[in-house]
């Protein structure tokens, strides 16, 4: 029987502390974190020093790596003190940084060697001599630009011995990443350095101007107006795992260091499955429905593969009426269980209450369907419903549960 | 020294433009290049070249389009040609032409276009440490940037004194998309706007070509009251883009840039020269675009 021993990497977006370590749980081989400066997600939730070595050691111990990102395009005065933190990430044991600037690639090098260096995505690579210049560049990855198909994935794996990183799921940039500045044109805040106000996703007027400035709409759709966008659905690569194993990708990136602890999870939780199991036995690999049913449950827009089999048409863009796709919330997160008694020492993350239908997934793609029954608070005083946020409360569960665990909700 | 660069949309206005006075022009097809305002074939790019070198001037032809697979393989037979044929230099975005250039021992020089992504005088120097000649700067950059760069920088450095600024490239056919789902028949025409909701006065210049769709700031750029500032600070590499300003409009405002550029080399230059030729380029400018000085005047700390 076939195996494959080579597997690539689940590497999943950690905005803080509690997500890279749920990542990790979740299956994560690897998680990317951004520091405090040089990062594209200055609003994302960002590492402080002591907080890396924290995440180190808890990866460490589940044979994980850490990444950082500081994929941001650098002014003048922008990298000062890049040698510093360089080392310190080196020091601290980060397995790798993200990064697209060649300002930053050489202060990396120079100033902190023997911390690798991958090439972000921001850097738009397309082509198999572009990973070759990096590669002798001395980098040991090159994650590669989302508009790059599979069959040119075949062919750079052949021509290429750097690392390859391909993004698999997630929000995407509707242009070339790094190739739009239309944040820093409309908002007056750089797309390159963290600022992007996803100007891509607003509504526009589309028409003609002639000489003297008269302006004919284009704007059509029949009876409701559709105005023009460039908004692109979101990416999921669910059903062709086995494409990019074949193909001898090393690494397997889902997007979104904004994203919930739910999100990041469930994710996570099934690209690891599909991975394992293909890997395993690919020759009689089948893929599971539930699978997909499980992404869902966390979707934001409608998934499609992107560019990887061929140009993304209007049905890849967010044309028309958006189809409701159910919300499934973060209910509550096991902290204990006891078997014998049944009980489930559970933290609330939001409102849920008596007679509502929860479900319980963890690790290993576990799920347990729940009626909540009964409820009490740490007190042992019965409650209707979890009000607080964050309060610790008691319920009973008929099948054990693991700390962890989480407990998700249909809104 | 100043050295002004300037599209060319046929031939006879590449010799126009060169008659005018430009020192450089700047060509290429769309196979290569990006958003040049005509596709050349080799052919052309030929007797543009041998047309400039009878009058002393130079030729740089784009090869900054950012290449797939199958695009890579054809620079080196590209390059080659452009080499045979005495072209001056050539503009390239992706590192992987680059090291298909040291690879097979290319003598054309280069100078690195990528954009957006040339920000810093640390980026600039990386890729003058790897044989970059020059380097065009991106348009995001306040005047307060450029100076810092300019007097860091190992290799000149290029800016944008006259024309459009593309914002956003996609490799999806954004308007095609639109046009199907609406069931409309596509337009073929680059007079495309679109405008943010908002801002309804906005007109952002969009079209697609077969490196996908571009989109345009909403005011072209105009440098003319600034150009002494642009000498004092050691920036003299202009470039003047016609992809909007047509036919001998365009020839017309390169005369005004070489006028420009005579007046500040003899010390002729004064604001009523400057104010006299910034009308003209004002009335010669495209009626229904605007014009602005883009990114030049603002505090960098506005534009974080």
């Amino acid at each position: 029987m076939r195996t494959i021993t080579k597997k690539p990497e689940v590497l999943a977006p950690a905005g803080t502390l509690e997500k890279l370590k749920i990542a990790i749980h979740y299956g994560a081989d690897a998680v990317y974190i951004g520091g405090n400066a040089y990062g594209l997600r200055s609003r994302a939730g960002n590492f402080t020093y002591d907080e890396m070595r924290e995440g180190v050691e808890f990866a460490k111990k589940h044979n994980a790596h850490v990444y950082v990102a500081a994929n941001m395009v650098a002014h003048e005065g922008d990298v000062e003190g890049a040698g510093d933190f360089f080392r310190t990430l080196r020091d601290i044991g980060i397995r790798a940084v993200i990064v697209s600037d060649p300002a930053l690639i050489e202060i990396c090098a120079m100033e902190a060697p023997g911390l690798p260096i991958h090439l972000s995505t921001q850097a738009s690579a397309t082509n198999y001599e572009t990973l070759n210049f990096w590669h002798e560049e001395g980098l040991e990855r090159v994650v590669l630009a989302r508009e790059v198909s599979m069959d040119e994935i075949a062919e750079i794996r052949q021509k290429t011995d750097v690392e390859i990183e391909a993004f698999i799921h997630g929000a995407m940039c509707i242009s070339y990443s790094g190739r739009c500045t239309l944040s820093n044109h409309m908002s007056a805040r750089d797309a390159n350095r963290g600022g992007c106000s996803q100007s891509c996703r607003w509504k526009y007027d589309l028409f003609e101007m002639d000489e003297l400035g008269g302006r004919q709409s284009l704007l059509d759709g029949g009876d409701e107006l559709e105005d023009f966008s460039m908004s692109a659905v979101d990416m999921s690569m669910i059903h062709h795992i086995p494409d990019f194993v074949e193909n001898g990708v090393d690494s397997l990136k889902i997007e979104g260091r904004m994203k919930s602890i739910h999100y990041v999870s469930t994710v996570t939780n099934v690209y690891r499955q599909v991975v394992d199991a293909y890997c395993e036995d690919p020759d009689h690999f089948e893929f599971k429905q539930e699978w997909e049913d499980e992404l869902w449950k966390v979707a934001q827009r409608e998934l499609a593969t992107g560019f990887y089999y061929g140009t993304p048409t209007e049905n890849q863009q967010l044309f028309g009426k958006r189809r409701k796709i159910p919300k499934y919330v973060f209910a509550g997160q096991v902290l204990d269980y006891d078997e014998e008694t049944q009980i489930a020492t559970i933290q609330q993350r939001n409102n849920f209450a008596v007679g509502d239908e929860v479900e319980f997934y963890g690790p290993g793609f576990t799920h347990i369907k729940q009626i909540v029954e009964q409820l009490w608070d740490e007190d042992d005083q019965p409650l209707n419903r979890a009000r607080h946020p964050m309060m610790t409360i008691k319920m009973k569960v008929d099948t054990p549960v693991q700390p962890l665990n989480i407990m998700r909700k249909r809104k | 020294m100043i050295e002004l660069i300037a599209t060319a949309e046929s031939i006879d206005q590449a010799k126009a433009l060169v008659r005018t006075g430009v020192d450089t022009l700047y060509i290429g097809e769309d196979e290569f290049g990006l958003r040049l305002p005509a596709s050349f074939s080799q052919q052309e790019i030929e007797e543009i070249t041998k047309f400039a070198h009878t009058k002393q001037k130079q030729v740089c032809v784009a090869v900054n389009a950012i290449m797939h697979n199958d695009r890579i393989k054809k620079v080196i037979p590209y390059v080659q040609f452009l080499q045979q044929i005495g072209v001056d230099s050539i503009t390239v975005g992706d590192p992987g032409v680059i090291h298909l250039l040291k690879k097979n021992d290319i003598k054309i020089p280069y100078i690195y276009d990528a954009h957006t992504l040339v920000t810093s005088a640390n980026q600039v120097n990386f890729w003058a440490k790897r044989g970059a000649t020059k380097a065009v700067l991106a348009r995001e950059l306040t005047f307060e940037e450029l100076k810092i760069i300019a007097s860091e920088v190992t290799i000149p450095i290029e800016i944008l004194v006259y024309g459009a600024t593309c914002i956003h490239q996609s490799k999806r056919p954004l308007v095609k998309n639109y046009f199907n789902f609406t069931e409309q028949h596509e337009q073929e025409t680059k007079d495309l706007f679109i405008s943010e909701v908002k801002k309804p006065d906005t007109h952002y210049s969009i079209y697609e070509d077969m490196n996908g769709t571009h989109v345009f700031a909403t005011d072209d750029i105009n440098l003319m009251p600034h150009l002494e500032s642009l000498v004092h600070a050691g920036i003299t590499q202009w470039k003047l883009d016609g992809i909007f300003t047509k036919g001998n409009h365009f020839v017309e405002i390169a005369r005004l840039f070489v006028e420009a550029k005579t007046a500040l080399q003899q010390g002729n230059w004064t604001n009523k020269v400057m104010e006299h030729l910034n009308s003209q380029l004002i009335d010669l400018h495209p009626n229904e675009r605007t014009l602005s000085e883009g990114f030049f005047l603002k505090d960098p700390e506005d534009v974080k």
